[in-house]
């Protein structure tokens, strides 16, 4: 019996959206210049570019300049680690402070800089994924170059209080970056109401091509680029932009902020139906963080006497698609460092499933995994106790 | 027509990569695995981490077979099981087989809860060696058998076996990856000698891992038979039964390592003659088939590629053996495989727990 698969992976990515692919096209074709060049092919694309960097702008509650497109998260999470820290040091702001539930790209990132002289410095998480405030006033001193905060975390979908964690953090005179790449279009982001410096989009997260992310710079704030020889982005990112990818997330940026509420409302009620369904014949699976305040679209899940790589193996069997903690680069998986931090015990950790929703999640869906999940967890305990 | 599923356990060789291409043309509905086992880290520069070109040739072949591909975290369970194992018996004084090991608990217990897990009824690799109505047998190439490393595992596993290459010798299976355009593993080398040591040199592996006071890494005297002392090492356990290496000579004959006795942190040496062995007793003895009982004629093989030896079981006591060789071998190693033969069969086997220099025979039985 063939079963429509189903797509539970969203916040690994998304498809590009058909008004997106559209958008995008005339640049693969008869608007082909480069927008460096003086000439009507360059000026047509300039223009482009020029108006998606507003878009965008406009989506952040940013100005233009302060728009700095990237080739994804990772990039814009590394320019604004490394390009602030390297643009501070020298100023005598040795630390960096992060907390240990970041994306591997800030984390990697923060590594980077204390391989470089940094003094790294890693925020207390409470039992419900916030940093305690405690630690905050503690290791974000006057001498911090720059605090990164994630908004919504990846792999349990918590909200972290960004804007007044960036408050206390830009009181001591460090500069804040946050990676928003689950938050936007699940929290409201305005640059202009909130003290974030940096703030870093993926595009492929909201229906946009992989490839293409954006970093906030507020503006006034220097940072170093990660690359050099050109003058492209005010000479903060080097190489001929990429106008097709740029156009694309524009387009995406305002269609999911359109969309916003709508989508979360409907998603969140999927959410909490899988969630509630899952519980009602589960009833010790344990969701995490589900005592904190949580995007709509994720859920993570951990059932006693299971593991993740089993379920995910099973599942995927069976046209089910979601996620454990994070691959390493063979494809393991290995135990989360989120759940880790935030004191989930290691038996439950290596249990841990993630699903997230999106775009292609309807109510069908749903009902099959509440159908599925709660029998391979069966079936997965039977033989824990048979073995 | 529902197919039956079966989790293959694909290293990347050529060897696995033909078993699962087997299957495929079989019909069944094949799940390739590629087990991590152990992460050099940023230790070996060329080679990144989890052996990431093999999972990726997996990963390839499993691509080109159509079929789905995962990559297995065993590596806390083989940590434990086989690499702990081994460090711990070198320290002991003895040479580990640890590809015994990771047979017996890696790829035959918890790779098989994996194919539990995702309702697969057979698992398969690509061992030469064949199961035949439920008994294990030589592969067909007696050059590549490998039931040496295989007596270790669960009686019952047997019966969800499949080892696909075992009916074909290693050309065969070279020629069956190229007949099904396997361009990309098809002449891969052979599989070096231990996967998890990088380079070959097992006493890095004990340096990292022992105390750097441990005894077997500490000097300690190289002795005769009859205790006279002939010089100095630098940790027994960077010696072997047999090795030469090492060993001081000026003796008129060569001289060899005949023996390890860790209390006194000493390597004894002695002639060829001394290195013979005329039996053997063997622990942690698992059966494949019914127990063989005292007085049976069973062939031995003590070591990879020995010769098959004739042999009798002289003593049957819980999970200890004891056998009598007809003619002596030499370098009976404690830590090192018996498998017991009956023809093609694999009747069981055990760890050597060491030589007898002496024919024992069998009981006289009172009444």
């Amino acid at each position: 019996m063939a079963n429509t698969p189903v797509y539970l992976d969203h916040a690994a990515t998304t498809p590009v959206r058909e008004e997106v692919f559209e958008a995008m096209k005339p640049f693969y074709g008869p608007r082909f210049g480069n927008p460096s060049s003086t000439h009507r092919w360059g000026r047509d694309a300039r223009a482009a570019l020029d108006e998606a960097r507003e878009r965008v702008g406009r989506c952040l509650g940013a100005r233009p300049d302060e728009i700095c497109f990237t080739s994804g998260g990772t990039e814009a999470d590394n320019l604004a680690i490394l390009g602030a820290w390297r643009a501070l040091k020298a100023k005598g702001r040795k630390a960096v402070v992060t907390t240990p539930i970041e994306h591997k790209a800030i984390l990697g990132a923060v590594h980077q800089a204390a391989h470089e002289g940094a003094e790294e410095r890693f925020l207390v998480m409470t039992a419900d994924g916030v940093p305690d405030s405690a630690s905050l006033d503690l290791l974000v001193d006057d001498d911090v170059a720059v605090c990164s905060m994630m908004w919504v975390n990846n792999e349990i979908g918590t909200i972290q209080p960004v804007p007044e964690l960036a408050a206390k953090a830009k009181a001591r005179g460090a500069l804040v970056h946050t990676d928003a790449v689950q938050a936007f279009g699940k929290v409201p982001i305005d640059a202009q109401k909130q003290q974030f410096d940096f703030l870093t989009i993926s595009g492929h997260k909201f229906g946009a091509p992989k490839g293409i992310g954006a970093l906030f710079i507020r503006r006034g704030v220097h940072v170093e680029p990660l690359m050099h020889g050109g003058t492209q982005d005010r000479g903060r990112r080097p190489g001929t932009e990429n106008v097709a990818a740029a156009v694309g997330l524009a387009r995406a940026a305002e269609l999911t902020l359109a969309e916003c509420e709508a989508h979360c409302a409907r998603i969140q009620k999927l959410r909490n139906r899988l969630e509630t369904g899952i519980l009602a014949k589960v009833p010790d699976a344990v969701i995490h963080g589900r005592g904190a305040p949580r995007a709509p679209h994720i859920t993570n899940v951990s059932v006693p006497g299971t593991d993740s790589e089993s379920l995910l193996m099973a599942l995927d069997l069976r046209g089910i698609a979601a996620s454990g903690g994070s691959a390493c680069q063979s494809g393991s998986i290995e135990p989360s460092h989120v759940l880790s931090a935030i004191g989930v015990r290691p038996d439950l950790a290596s249990a841990a499933v993630r699903m997230s929703l999106g775009v292609l999640s309807t109510d069908q869906c749903i009902d099959r995994v509440i159908e599925v999940f709660p029998a391979l967890v069966a079936k997965a305990r039977q033989l824990a106790t048979a073995h | 027509m529902t197919k039956e599923r079966v989790l293959v356990a694909m290293s990347g060789g050529v060897d696995s990569s033909v078993a699962a291409a087997l299957l495929v043309e079989q019909g069944y509905d094949v799940v390739g695995a590629t087990m991590k086992l152990f992460c050099h880290g940023e230790d070996v520069p060329d080679r990144p981490c989890c052996s990431l070109d093999s999972v990726n040739d997996a990963r390839r072949v499993c691509e080109q077979l159509g079929i789905p591909h995962y990559v297995l975290n065993l590596e806390s369970r083989f940590g434990h099981d086989v690499v702990d194992n081994f460090v711990d018996e070198y320290s002991r004084g003895r040479t580990p087989i640890p590809c015994v090991r990771c047979n017996t608990f890696t790829k035959f217990r918890d790779f098989l809860k994996k194919a539990d897990a995702i309702d697969a009824q057979w698992i398969a690799t690509g061992h030469y060696a064949r199961v035949v109505t439920g008994e294990l047998r030589r592969g067909v190439d007696e050059n590549k058998d490998q039931t040496y490393f295989l007596w270790g595992i669960d009686r019952s596993v047997l019966s969800r076996m499949i080892l696909p290459v075992g009916d074909l010798d290693k050309a065969r299976t070279r020629a069956r990856a190229h007949a099904m355009g396997l361009e990309v593993i098809a002449e891969k080398p052979e599989s070096q000698e231990i996967c998890f040591v990088p380079d070959g040199d097992y006493t890095r592996i004990l340096e990292q891992r022992l105390p750097p006071d441990a005894p077997s890494l500490a000097r300690g005297p190289i002795i005769t038979s009859s205790g006279v002392v002939v010089g100095e090492h630098n940790g027994f356990a960077r010696y072997t039964i047999g090795q030469r290496r090492g060993v001081p000579g000026g003796f008129g004959s060569p001289m060899y390592v005949i023996a390890i006795r860790p209390q006194q942190r000493a390597v004894v040496i002695g002639t060829r003659d001394e290195l013979l062995g005329n039996g053997l007793i063997a622990g942690e003895v698992n059966w494949l088939t019914d127990p063989a009982r005292l007085g049976d004629r069973v062939s031995v093989r003590v070591r990879h590629r020995a010769p098959l030896a004739r042999a009798e079981v002289v003593r049957l006591d819980g999970d200890e053996l004891e056998i009598a060789l007809d003619e002596p071998i030499s370098a009976i190693t404690p830590g090192q495989s018996v498998v017991l033969y009956d023809g093609q069969r694999v009747l069981g086997g055990g760890f050597i727990e060491s030589a007898r220099q002496h024919r024992n025979s069998l009981p006289v039985l009172a009444a």
